[in-house]
Formats: C-alpha cells, sequence, structure tokens
C-alpha cells in the first residue's frame, strides 16, 4: 500500500474522521455513562471516562423480571419475518410498479404512497382493533403482522428498478420469457444493493418497534427487547446510567450483527453492481 | 430463479413458522376464553399497573388474594407510563372489550373516563365494606362523579421539603425543621446562599404545580377552577401572590433559573447535589433512598407553612373495576380487597407509596425509618386536592406553557395570568 | 415516456399486455391489499374521524366542517406548520448533501472504507428514543458536555434547548445525525449500481475524477436522490420522536419547537380530541401530498430514469 497515500487521500481521511467523531461520539457518551454511578453522571463539569466504573445498572436490568432469552428471541423472529415478507412482497410490487404498464397503476401507487404520508400513530388504534378480531391480541404475529407491508420498501425498490436498463428487459420479452421468469432471473438479482439498503433499514425499524409491542402484546413473554427495558423506567426517574444502559442492550446486537455482516451487507452491494 | 426460489421458501416458512406460533400464542392467551376458566375452573382477572417500582407489592397482593379465594387467578399487566402507553392501551382495549379486569386509575383522567363509559359503578359495593370509613372523605370522593363512586383509593401522594445534610454542615447553617414558614425558608436559602460551593443554590423553583405553586396558591386563599369547571382563577390577586414567592425567589438567585430547571429537573439537581433543598412528593422517596450519592446525607421536613396556613397537594391513584370486563362480580370484589386493610398493609410496608387507608398510612414511614416522612402524612388530612375536569391534561399544559413565560421574566406574572386566564376559560366555554 | 405508455391501456390491449396486466397485479396483491386493510382502510376512517368530534372511547358525533373550521383558526396550527417548514426546508438539502457527499467519498478506492461505513451506519440502527436522550443530555447547559468543551476552549456556552433561537437547529441537528447514515447507504447502493463501463469509457475519453463524478455519477444517480429526497421530505414534516423527547413542557422553547404532528399527538393521545386530530393530520398529509405531487411533476426535468 506504500507509496498510494497520496495528500487528496490524507484530505479524504481527515474530512471522514472529523464526521467519524461527531457520528461516535454519542456512543461512547451513552455507553460510558451506562458505567458510571447516578451522581457522577449527574456531575458539573461532566466527565467523560466514568470515574468509577461501576456495572450496576446493567446488573438492575439484568436481575429484573424480563425473560431476557425469550424476548431476545421475540426481537429477532419479528425482525426476521417482517425483513424476508418484506422483501418478497416489495420487491415484488415495486417491479410492476416500475416496469409494467396496467390499468389504474399511477393511481393505485399514489394510494400506496399516501400511506407514507400521514403521521403513523393514526394507525395505531385501527391496526389494534383489526389484530383483536383477529384474535391475535398477545401474541407472536401480532408484533409484525401490520409491518409486513411495506409503502417504503415498494417505493425504494421501485425507484432500483427504474434505475436498471430497459434493454435488459426487452431483450428477454423478445425472446418470449414471462414476468415472472424475468423478474425472478433478470431483475431480482440486479436490485440487490435495494434489497440490502430496503433490509436494512426494516431491521432498524422492526427492531427499534417501540408503541406497537406495547399496546398490542401484554405478556413479557411475548414482548421485544426496546418495549420490555423501557418497562423498567418508573414514572419519575432520574436514572440516567440505568436508561443509557437499556439503551446499550437494545442496540448492542444489531451493532454487532452490522460489523459482522457488514462485508456480506455492503460489500455484497457493490459486487453485485451491474458490471455491463 | 433459485434465488428467487430461496427467498420465496424462506417468506413461506417464516410465515409458516409465525402462523404456528400465532396458533400456540393465540391459544393460551385468549381474553375471552381464558376469562371463563382454566381446566381447575379459577376465574381468571387481570390487573393492569404502570409502575415497574411497585410490582412487587401488587404481585405480593395478588398472591395473598389467591391464598384466600383459591377459585381467583390473577395476572399482573404492566404497561408504562412515561409516553402515555398506559393510557392509549388502555382506551384501545377498552373498545373492543379486553381492558384490564381492575386497574390502576388517577384523577386525571378520571372524568374522560367515566364519561367513556367504561368504569364499573362501584356505589353499592363500595358502600357495602368499611372503605367509607376507613379513608379520608377527600381521597375517597376524588373518584366520586355523580354520586357514584367508580374507584377505590389505593394510595396518595403529598409533598415535603428534602435538603442534603452535608450541603448545610459546609455551610455551617442550621437545618430546616417542620415548623418553618414560608419567610423562614426565603430567609435560610438567603442565609445559605453564600456559604454554598460555587454553582450549588439553595433551592429550587420550576414551574410545576402540584409540588409548588398549587400549595402556595391554595393556602393564600386563591383558586385554579370553579366548583362546575366553567372559571379558572388565574386573575385572582391570591392566585397570583401563590405563584409570584416562587419567582421572587428565583429573581433573588435562590433557585436555578426557570431556563435551567426545564433542563435538568428538581431532582436530578437534588440528587446530583446541585441544590441544598428542594420540595418532592412521596413517590420520589424510594428513588432518594436508593441513589447512592445522597441517601446518606438526606433528610426531609413538612412543607413550610404559607400565611400560617398549612399547605400541601395531595394526589393519589385508584383502583378501578372495567365495566366490561366478564368477570364483574369476581373483579370488584378484588377491588374492594386492594381496600382492605391486609391489602394497604401489604402495599404499605414496601415503602414505595403511601397507602391510602388511614391505619396503613404509617407503614410509608416505618419503611424508611432514617427519615421523617412522617412529614408527608402529618397533615395530608387538610391536604388540597388536585383541580380537575374532563380538560385538566390540556388545562395544565396551557398553564405551564403561559407560567414558564412569567418565570422566565419574559412577562410579568400579571400579564401571563391574563393570557392564561383568557385562553384557559375559552377551552372550558368549548 | 412513462406518460406515452400508461395511456396506452384505454386501446384496445393486446394478449402480451393482458398477460402483463395479470401478472402486475399479482406482483402487486400482497402488499396493495395488505396495506388496503392496515393503513389504507384506517385512513379512510381517519377520514370520517375528522368531520366527527370523536372522544377517547372512539364515540362520535358529526359536526361536518367544524374541526376544519377551528384548525383554519388555530394559532398554534399555523405557528407549527411554519416550525415544521423551517424544519424541512434546513434538513432535507443539508442532508441531501451530507448524504451524498459521504457516498461519493466512501465510493472511492480509499483504505478502511468499510470501517467508515460501519461507523457512519451506527446512529441508523439506534432508536430514536433514546438517542434524542443522550443528545438532550450533552445540549444540557451545566451538566452537557457540549458546553463544557466549548468552555474549555475559552468559549462561554449556551442554554441550546431552551433558548427559542437555537432549540430548533439542535432538534435538526439530531435529526440529521440520525437519518444521514441511512441515506448514504442508500445513496451508496445506487452508485454502485452504477455500470462500471460508464466509468471506464469516460476513463479512456480522460474524464478526471471530478468530472465523471459530475457527468455519470450524479445522472445516474439522480433516481437514488429523487428517493431520497422525497422520504427526507415526507419524513421532515412529520418530525415528531426528538421533539417530543427533547422538549418539556415547561421549556421556554416550547411553542417555537412544536411540529404539527406534535400538535396531533397531544390532540390524539393528551387531549383525547380525536376528531380534531384526524383533522389535523389531514392537513398533514394534504401538505405533504402536495409537496410531493409537485416533485413527482418536476422529476422530470431532473431525474434520469434509464
Amino acid at each position: 500500500m506504500k507509496g498510494k497515500f497520496s495528500t487528496k487521500h490524507l484530505i479524504v481521511h481527515l474530512i471522514l474522521l472529523a464526521g467519524v467523531a461527531v457520528v461516535v461520539f454519542p456512543f461512547l457518551w451513552m455507553i460510558f455513562t451506562s458505567f458510571k454511578t447516578t451522581g457522577e453522571a449527574m456531575k458539573i463539569p461532566p466527565t467523560v471516562f466514568p470515574e468509577k466504573f461501576v456495572t450496576d445498572a446493567y446488573k438492575t436490568i439484568v436481575t429484573s423480571a424480563i425473560p431476557f432469552g425469550k424476548v431476545y428471541a421475540n426481537t429477532i423472529i419479528s425482525t426476521v419475518v417482517t425483513t424476508l415478507v418484506q422483501i418478497v412482497f416489495c420487491s415484488m410490487a415495486g417491479y410492476a410498479f416500475a416496469r409494467i404498464e396496467f390499468p389504474f397503476k399511477n393511481a393505485i401507487f399514489v394510494l400506496v404512497l399516501s400511506v407514507l404520508m400521514v403521521p403513523g400513530q393514526i394507525f395505531l388504534l385501527p391496526q389494534y382493533q383489526i389484530v383483536q378480531k383477529l384474535g391475535l391480541l398477545d401474541t407472536i404475529p401480532a408484533l409484525f403482522l401490520p409491518n409486513l407491508f411495506s409503502a417504503f420498501g415498494t417505493f425504494l425498490l421501485r425507484q432500483f428498478f427504474m434505475s436498471l436498463p430497459k434493454e435488459l428487459e426487452e431483450a428477454a420479452i423478445v425472446d418470449g420469457c414471462g414476468r415472472f421468469r424475468i423478474f425472478g432471473q433478470i431483475m431480482l438479482p440486479l436490485v440487490k444493493p435495494g434489497i440490502v439498503a430496503m433490509s436494512i433499514f426494516t431491521i432498524k425499524f422492526a427492531w427499534n418497534d417501540f408503541m406497537w409491542p406495547l399496546i398490542v402484546n401484554t405478556s413479557m413473554e411475548k414482548m421485544t427487547l426496546g418495549p420490555a427495558l423501557s418497562t423498567l423506567q418508573g414514572q419519575y426517574t432520574t436514572e440516567y446510567p440505568m436508561q443509557m444502559a437499556g439503551a446499550v442492550l437494545a442496540v448492542l446486537p444489531l451493532v454487532v450483527m452490522f460489523f459482522l455482516f457488514q462485508k456480506q451487507f455492503i460489500e455484497g452491494v457493490a459486487q453485485s453492481g451491474i458490471k455491463g | 430463479m433459485k434465488n428467487m426460489k430461496k427467498i420465496a421458501a424462506l417468506g413461506m416458512t417464516a410465515i409458516l413458522g409465525a402462523s404456528l406460533l400465532a396458533g400456540c400464542g393465540g391459544s393460551s392467551s385468549e381474553g375471552g376464553d381464558s376469562a371463563k376458566g382454566d381446566s381447575k375452573g379459577k376465574t381468571e382477572l387481570t390487573f393492569g399497573i404502570w409502575d415497574e417500582n411497585q410490582r412487587p407489592a401488587m404481585e405480593a397482593m395478588a398472591e395473598a388474594y389467591e391464598k384466600a379465594n383459591e377459585d381467583v387467578s390473577i395476572s399482573i399487566q404492566l404497561t408504562p407510563y412515561k409516553g402515555g402507553e398506559y393510557w392509549t392501551k388502555l382506551e384501545a382495549a377498552a373498545g373492543g372489550g379486553t381492558a384490564p379486569d381492575v386497574f390502576w386509575l388517577n384523577v386525571l383522567h378520571l372524568d374522560a373516563y367515566v364519561e367513556g363509559g367504561i368504569l364499573d359503578d362501584m356505589t353499592e359495593v363500595i358502600g357495602a365494606s368499611d372503605i367509607n370509613d376507613s379513608f379520608a372523605e377527600t381521597l375517597v370522593n376524588n373518584y366520586v362523579r355523580d354520586g357514584k363512586n367508580y374507584a377505590v383509593p389505593k394510595d396518595f401522594d403529598t409533598n415535603a421539603l428534602w435538603y442534603n445534610k452535608d450541603l448545610f454542615d459546609q455551610a455551617g447553617v442550621a437545618y430546616p425543621t417542620d415548623d418553618m414558614t414560608y419567610d423562614d425558608l426565603v430567609a435560610l436559602c438567603t442565609e445559605l446562599k453564600d456559604k454554598l460551593p460555587e454553582g450549588v443554590y439553595p433551592f429550587a423553583c420550576p414551574v410545576d404545580f402540584q409540588t409548588w405553586y398549587y400549595q402556595t396558591v391554595y393556602a393564600n386563599g386563591g383558586w385554579i377552577l370553579n366548583e362546575d369547571a366553567t372559571e379558572t382563577g388565574y386573575g385572582e390577586a391570591a392566585t397570583q401572590e401563590g405563584i409570584q414567592c416562587w419567582i421572587d425567589m428565583i429573581n433573588a438567585e435562590l433557585s436555578p433559573s426557570a431556563t435551567t430547571l426545564a433542563e435538568t429537573g428538581s431532582d436530578a439537581m437534588f440528587e446530583g447535589e446541585q441544590i441544598a433543598m428542594t420540595l418532592a412528593g412521596s413517590y420520589m422517596v424510594p428513588e432518594y433512598a436508593s441513589n447512592e450519592t445522597i441517601k446518606d446525607k438526606i433528610d426531609c421536613v413538612e412543607v413550610p407553612t404559607f400565611n400560617g396556613v398549612e399547605d400541601n397537594c395531595i394526589n393519589g391513584l385508584g383502583y378501578a373495576v372495567y365495566e366490561g370486563s366478564k368477570n364483574k362480580e369476581a373483579a370488584e370484589a378484588f377491588a374492594i380487597w386492594l381496600g382492605s386493610e391486609e391489602a394497604q398493609k401489604i402495599q404499605g410496608e414496601t415503602g414505595v407509596v403511601i397507602s391510602a387507608r388511614e391505619d396503613a398510612q404509617q407503614y410509608f414511614a416505618k419503611a424508611n425509618e432514617q427519615y421523617n416522612l412522617a412529614a408527608y402524612t402529618n397533615h395530608s388530612a387538610e391536604a388540597y386536592p388536585l383541580p380537575v375536569c374532563n380538560k385538566a391534561a390540556e388545562l395544565y399544559d396551557m398553564e405551564a406553557t403561559w407560567l414558564t413565560k412569567a418565570y422566565t421574566g419574559e412577562m410579568s406574572l400579571a400579564d401571563a395570568c391574563a393570557g392564561l386566564k383568557e385562553e384557559a376559560d375559552a377551552l372550558l366555554a368549548k | 415516456m412513462a406518460q406515452v405508455k400508461a395511456k396506452m391501456p384505454r386501446k384496445k390491449a393486446s394478449p402480451r399486455q393482458k398477460k402483463d396486466w395479470i401478472a402486475a397485479y399479482i406482483f402487486i396483491a400482497p402488499v396493495t391489499l395488505g396495506l388496503l386493510v392496515f393503513y389504507i382502510w384506517p385512513f379512510i376512517q381517519n377520514i370520517w374521524f375528522s368531520f366527527n368530534d370523536v372522544n377517547k372511547f372512539n364515540m362520535s358525533t358529526f359536526v361536518g366542517l367544524e374541526n376544519y373550521k377551528e384548525l383554519m383558526g388555530d394559532k398554534e396550527v399555523w405557528r407549527a406548520l411554519g416550525t415544521t417548514l423551517k424544519y424541512v426546508i434546513v434538513t432535507v438539502p443539508v442532508g441531501i448533501f451530507l448524504s451524498t457527499f459521504l457516498a461519493a467519498l466512501l465510493n472511492a478506492k480509499i483504505r478502511g472504507k468499510s470501517i467508515y461505513r460501519t461507523l457512519y451506519f451506527l446512529p441508523s440502527v439506534t432508536m430514536s428514543a433514546a438517542v434524542a436522550m443522550v443528545w438532550k443530555w450533552m445540549y444540557n447547559e451545566k451538566m452537557g458536555i457540549l458546553n463544557s468543551a466549548i468552555k474549555s476552549m475559552g468559549g462561554t456556552g449556551h442554554n441550546w434547548l431552551t433558548d427559542s433561537h437555537t432549540a430548533l437547529y439542535m432538534i435538526m441537528v439530531v435529526g440529521l445525525w440520525m437519518t444521514v447514515g441511512y441515506n448514504m447507504i442508500i445513496l451508496l447502493a445506487g452508485m454502485q449500481g452504477i455500470s462500471k463501463t460508464y466509468y471506464e469509457a469516460a476513463a479512456i475519453d480522460g474524464a478526471g475524477a471530478v468530472t465523471q463524478f459530475f457527468k455519470i455519477t450524479v445522472p445516474m444517480l439522480t433516481p437514488t436522490v429523487f428517493f431520497v429526497m422525497i422520504t427526507s421530505i415526507i419524513s421532515g414534516f412529520q418530525v415528531f420522536d426528538t421533539v417530543y423527547m427533547m422538549i418539556g413542557k415547561t421549556n421556554p422553547a416550547y411553542e417555537s419547537t412544536q411540529t404539527v404532528v406534535m400538535l396531533f399527538y397531544r390532540a390524539a393521545f393528551d387531549y383525547g380530541y380525536k376528531g380534531y386530530a384526524a383533522a389535523i393530520s389531514i392537513l398533514i398529509f394534504a401538505i405533504i401530498m402536495f409537496v410531493t405531487v409537485l416533485q413527482m411533476i418536476g422529476q422530470k426535468k431532473w431525474v434520469n430514469y434509464d
């Protein structure tokens, strides 16, 4: 690598590193605070590193009534199911909206998009009622059922399908390939970057979904991570280290997973790019 | 095609798996079926609460009740209060008949819930019990609308003046006492002011109604809301004096500015030893008592009197029964039992809240004997209940917004109150 | 092109087209039906609610246009709209610029780019509630690290979150912090979808990296930028979590930071005016729809499909 390191690269690195500082600092702050005593967390002036390194906050959380194994499993199930189903459904719909002409296409697409344009909270109660009618209150599927259908994902993948060269498909159509084959064999592999991008969004969303699990499920055995941790906070509490420890525990698995799979996530995107 | 198949297969597996899970989940927890009773023929009651700190007490009570009533089993549902999830869920569930059979209710939400018709009228069962004789009238009446009882009082909270002994010792100033007046408090703060370490204030005056200014407003003969909730009393001089006394302390730099307190609440500042004294509701005691930094340095006394009048605000929770409960009688029986001496003693002994029942109030102070917690209960009988109506939540928010302007000095209190009264009266007229 | 084709179905469809239609409907069926049941139907109910007085328990009385009349005369709504608009106008361009800039840097051949990507991406996997809490605290006038850093460099510090002149901008920073990483990933994915042959051809013609970026990357990336822009505007108009978590009711900057979704939330969940809340949500919808349609029309001028 020697010699390759030009001034231009140095500037790029400096810019990127400055950005990294801004991006990462709040995380470090969160982690450091979770190991402070409540008193130190509220000191003036603030300390960055814990003067006295304590794990009380984590002990309190771990010894609480939350069945961690179950709760983690629920979160993973809910996230995985949501993501896989969304990939299938959204790529299908995204392809049709991008690549096939059919009656009422624009009207239906606008309808789909309109879902994004109202505050998400308006869906809370009606969705609760639907789940209730289905007899699914306080079950694992209730956690993800409404999230299986994503207007955002459909729109995202439509954009990716739209940016693919038309010639690819036209040749196949001339060859007499059916739409399903064209979709599965030719087009789908080409939008892999889009699918990855969508999955990341979905994973984040499903993992961190907060209000919905609390409303629709009741027993701790059927709760996801974030909401379960939130039940530990009292109505008036000012226990910052405890809140930070909760946030760390909730986010950590996702960060670790992203670190482990980031090659597959991002480099995979690069390799799947059209090579021309 | 291979990829597509793989993805599709994965998707299908996931959905299948999910529906299988749905099957098991559904059968074990469908409110309707299980409520009719499981194989042993037990009546299952659900019990909705919001505070993790109180879960142990609630569980102990449920256990005690199950032991005495073998045909009943109780499951506790905890939903956090902070982001409003407890109420959102309760309201959603009430519509579909799946609300908990017995649940916590505060006065703030009572009117809307009575109007919504989801609360069981408990007048008869309460009348047949010893509740009317064993609780302060104010507390029972908190949950009475149009002559009907809608809840059994659970606990109450009042306020006390807390101080940090270390900071007083360092300053060489004598501790506050139970018999102080508001003027004594100001004098004490003034004495402390220059003797405290850099950046530490003697006291804190946040824009807080329940723990600060309502107490002095009422003690001063002022009022917030008239009897039939048609008019507000912010225009009265007596009301404004009860608020101004706290603003004066900020202006005299005996308290951090309202701006600072808006960011860092008085509790956080007290726990961080940035103020020497603060007022605090009894619900803060468990947190103070478990805070390693301050728990051994602090104690409390009664809220100082104002114009020679004992002043304290009282608020609290009740146990309500869901009108749509499938086991209403069993739920009522449990709710009534929750108001019994036995239940209120179990709750009180955990030291987390003050049990509402008169003969069980003592346990709160006993649970934390290192503190002078009698300060909370000594005058609870004379304490003022919060003004409530079905628009209380909005009224409180409106009040906070306007009074903040007066606390920060953006406008005079008289102007803020004039603006507030106009807006609030318009709200009540709607 | 899309226009011309869209009109085609009016003419008699060929068998090939009919087959296409059936395929298309099968493709869109799962998402569309799911959205219909779980989102669009509730949305239609919501429209109905907006003409009613609805309480916490969904008991309603028809009031016609009352809610909308009240909305028009509600000063708070207009102020909140202004605040929201300000939020959108600042965060959308800044966000797009930052994420495109970062994506371009990380698309270049530099060492450690996978580490950079991961780090930049971190904020977008975090729960916004937790993030807002961390930032709120870093901004804290007394105990915050921001002022402590400023003071150590000789500055004086500021009450960032309680000053009505700065609070909204502080919230914007948090919003950008949370979204730039994700938009960067989308744009990066878009950049990597651009065929290498274009660059190879340009390199042969002697075009430098900067020329390549503006002549190839930017035009080819416009569908992705368009997506990022639309979704950023939509989510900008709906900013809620950060404000809700960071600005308390006694904050002097409370009034200057209330967004329309905050008003909606308070009306629906705190005060139980569901009819009025529905009307607010329809207003939000109408505004976003208007802006989106404008962009859908405007995209023909700058978005390069195919």
